[in-house]
């Protein structure tokens, strides 16, 4: 067996967490369980380590430029400290990833990836970078990633800091002292909830020490270690893509919900052509919200139903223990999306009663999230 | 993970963790065991065989499912479903908390039970089983 890569949190998964191999890398599912620490983050606050993602520093005097070609959001837009979700697409409008980037200056943006997209992502990147002023530095090996999420994050994250943590607004980013180390933070996250990503500059895998304090230190201020098992059902409740499951190479943004993300104002980015054709002939199907009104749980690649007729898939899918109702993503011809259209999931030998309901995010957002009414 | 696995004389259990327990009225008992629930973890739903059935030893005669994963319940035995343990559709995690008392999951009128029993290991047999598996 092919030895699984570690990240700088090892060490804390391998005494506390049940380890399980996410794309080669040994990352904990679960420490306590996966439903106490999906709790902990909707009601006070939980840390990730997310280390295992891709972070690159995108830099150079056509940063801009570069990265308006390569995605479609428009990262033009962006004033200093200000960080965008987009996607980038095949020339086909196929997805190759979802990411972030955060603009530090007008010549470097820090961008972040998915894990399982590591390798593939920094050759794109870099293949698609010919001709423009820009270098690419894969760091994600010598910065550290912390994920802490939820409602009291900010006054976990404020134990530790002596400067106001509050002045980092939603989707920014912010050089940030943690507990005397150097360090950034983007009030960003993949749970719904408020909270922090936070990056632990220079600290190389082989040194762990710098992110190993700064994960401890806000276990001891507060903060619920929590594992990938919880973060896929947050994410979930929340209505988040999964690249894999909801999004990759086969699918595009429009069917997947994320027009929102493309430009088409922009003069070019790679799959814009695709794209319009993908709007003008209207698309085959959508990604909706389901929940099952009977007992049940949907789970990936499940199939959908019309009466006897399979109308969809299921992409992912889980007993969300905030709702306490099975609960799923999946795609169903455009006839099928209104919020409310009766559907079934075939679980195992039996047609389980659904419907389709808003799912972004599914749970009531004046009580859960970072809208939350306070 | 840690935890001693618990194993009860008395009962009979399946290479894949099920167990058996006669009871004094020619009954049994089946539910799946500690083992199973430690692996499993957080049980969330449990999708129960239809009182009635028929069901054969070693065929699926249901499934627990926990967050992450479904399993599928075989029969440690042959015969038909008596009783099922309705509880569990609303207290799942009973199987965890107690899988060989209130997490039983069904009851059997069985039609050949010992020769199916003898298929089965007993408690000390199914302890060395254990220690073969990595856990």
């Amino acid at each position: 067996m092919m030895e699984l890569k570690k990240t700088h949190i090892y060490a804390y998964h391998l005494e506390n967490g049940n380890i399980v191999d996410f794309g080669g890398y040994a990352m904990p599912i679960w420490y306590e369980g996966i439903i106490p620490e999906h709790h902990s983050v909707r009601n006070s606050c939980g840390i990730f380590d997310t280390s295992h993602m891709g972070r690159v520093w995108a830099e150079g005097p056509d940063v801009v430029k570069f990265l308006d070609y390569v995605v479609t959001n428009d990262a033009s837009s962006l004033s200093d400290s200000k960080g965008l979700y987009t996607v980038m697409c095949k020339p086909d409008g196929g997805i190759i990833d979802d990411l972030i980037f955060y603009r530090v200056n007008n010549e470097k943006f820090l961008v972040v990836y998915n894990a399982s997209n590591r390798k593939k992502d920094f050759e794109w990147l870099n293949k698609n970078s010919k001709g423009f002023k820009v270098k690419l530095t894969d760091v994600s090996d010598n910065v550290a990633m912390i994920a802490l999420q939820g409602p009291s994050a900010v006054q976990v994250l404020q134990k530790v800091c002596q400067t106001d943590v509050n002045s980092i607004k939603r989707f920014h980013l912010a050089e940030l002292n943690i507990s005397e180390e150097d360090c950034l933070a983007a009030r960003t996250g993949y749970t719904g909830e408020d909270g922090f990503e936070i990056f632990v500059i220079d600290s190389p895998l082989e040194k762990p020490e710098k992110a190993l304090k700064i994960w401890n230190k806000l276990i001891e201020n507060g903060a619920k270690p929590c594992g990938l098992g919880a973060r896929d059902s947050l994410r979930l409740e929340a209505g988040l893509w999964l690249y894999g499951n909801e999004i990759n190479e086969d699918t595009n943004p429009i069917e997947a919900g994320l027009k929102w993300t493309i430009k088409m104002n922009k003069n070019y980015f790679i799959g814009k052509k695709a794209i319009q054709q993908i709007i003008e002939n209207g698309i085959q199907r959508n990604l909706v919200g389901l929940m099952l009104t009977e007992r049940g749980i949907p789970r990936h690649g499940y199939e959908i139903f019309d009466g006897e007729k399979q109308i969809g898939i299921v992409t992912s899918g889980g007993m969300s223990p905030t709702l306490e109702a099975g609960i799923a993503l999946g795609y169903v011809p455009p006839d099928y999306k209104k919020v409310g259209t009766e559907i079934s999931v075939k679980i195992r030998n039996n047609f389980v009663k659904g419907k389709v309901v808003k799912h972004r995010p599914f749970y009531d957002e004046s009580k859960y999230g970072w809208k939350r009414n306070k | 993970m840690t935890d001693e696995i618990k194993v009860v004389s008395g009962f009979y259990y399946t290479k894949e963790h099920e167990w058996a327990k006669p009871q004094e009225d020619g009954t049994v008992l089946v539910g799946i065991d500690d083992y199973a629930q430690g692996q499993l973890h957080e049980i969330v739903y449990v999708e129960l065989p239809k009182v009635e059935s028929d069901v054969v030893q070693g065929k699926s005669i249901g499934a627990v499912e926990s967050v992450k994963a479904v399993s599928d319940m075989f029969s440690p035995i042959s015969g038909k479903i008596i009783e099922v343990n309705q509880d569990l559709l609303d207290n799942p995690d009973k199987i965890n908390k107690d899988p060989y008392g209130e997490g039983w999951i069904a009851k059997i009128q069985p039609t050949n039970l010992e020769t199916d029993l003898a298929k089965l290991y007993d408690s000390e047999k199914y302890k060395t089983y254990l220690g073969t598996l990595k856990h």
